[in-house]
């Protein structure tokens, strides 16, 4: 007799795993074979989508400088113009604390600055008063100071430069041109 | 399979096939944009995004082209 109790338990429990692995069918009716199943005209459709998909995100990356530019550069304090002497440098931070630039009064009396991060491979660019350039000691790469292109060296990219303006006799930074 | 249809695949399969070479080139041009973004220039994406919307017309007139043939074949 407990033989026959044990026999309809099993049955029980095969039954009740049936019942339960047809519900699981009834509730994600997935039929494999379909399932990987992809035809050329679906593929296309997805193709189609992809490709929008790509063009709308290349339109947003090409957005986003023009509109960081005009939003959130910041109107930052240098120093006053009477502190920086013919062919003298002072070094300062813009738009964040992070980027390091350089802000040099030229033999004419005009003051550039530039990122000091040389376009190379990042080094911190320095003021060469004697050749009159902006000097990357890593990589020795050369920049003009009138422009911040490079003419010697590895660098191929131009500094970018910091627009300035003058308020009295206070030098603000307004932006950056890349 | 008719010579109409069996062309149809082949012409599909192509087209797939080119269309497929579009978009490897704009996921080309979308990480060349993102690398440009990050070194701060501001003109190469917006020719990238140019490229890549040309790249979509192209993509898009190929499929209807393709969904053309196809509704004609079925027609017949």
């Amino acid at each position: 007799m407990p033989e026959e109790k044990d026999k309809t338990k099993d049955e029980c429990f095969e039954c009740k795993k049936k019942r339960e692995s047809a519900r699981w069918r009834e509730d994600f009716p997935v039929d494999w074979e379909s399932d990987n199943y992809v035809t050329r005209r679906e593929m296309v459709k997805f193709l189609a989508l992809g490709s929008l998909t790509i063009a709308g995100a290349n339109a947003v990356v090409a957005g986003i400088p023009h509109v960081v530019k005009a939003s959130e550069m910041p109107r930052t304090r240098i120093t006053l113009a009477s502190a920086i002497p013919v062919g003298g440098s002072k070094l300062f931070s813009y738009p964040t604390e992070e980027d390091p630039c350089i802000l040099i009064r030229q033999h004419n009396g005009d003051l550039v600055a530039y990122s000091q991060v040389c376009t190379h491979l990042s080094c911190a660019v320095i003021h060469n008063q004697q050749e009159n350039a902006l000097f990357c000691p890593c990589h020795h790469g050369y920049f003009t100071v009138e422009e911040g292109r490079p003419y010697a060296g590895p660098p191929t990219r131009p500094l970018p430069r910091i627009r300035l303006e003058q308020q009295g006799n206070e030098i603000f930074a307004i932006g950056v041109e890349v | 399979m008719s010579s109409r249809q069996s062309q149809g695949t082949i012409l599909f399969t192509a087209l797939l096939a080119l269309i497929g070479i579009g978009v490897v080139v704009q996921l080309w041009l979308l990480a060349t944009s993102v690398d440009a973004l990050l070194r701060h220039e501001i003109r190469t994406p917006v020719h990238a995004a140019i490229g890549s919307a040309i790249v979509f017309v192209i993509n898009g007139l190929l499929v209807l082209y393709v969904f053309n043939f196809d509704r004609k074949i079925k027609q017949r």
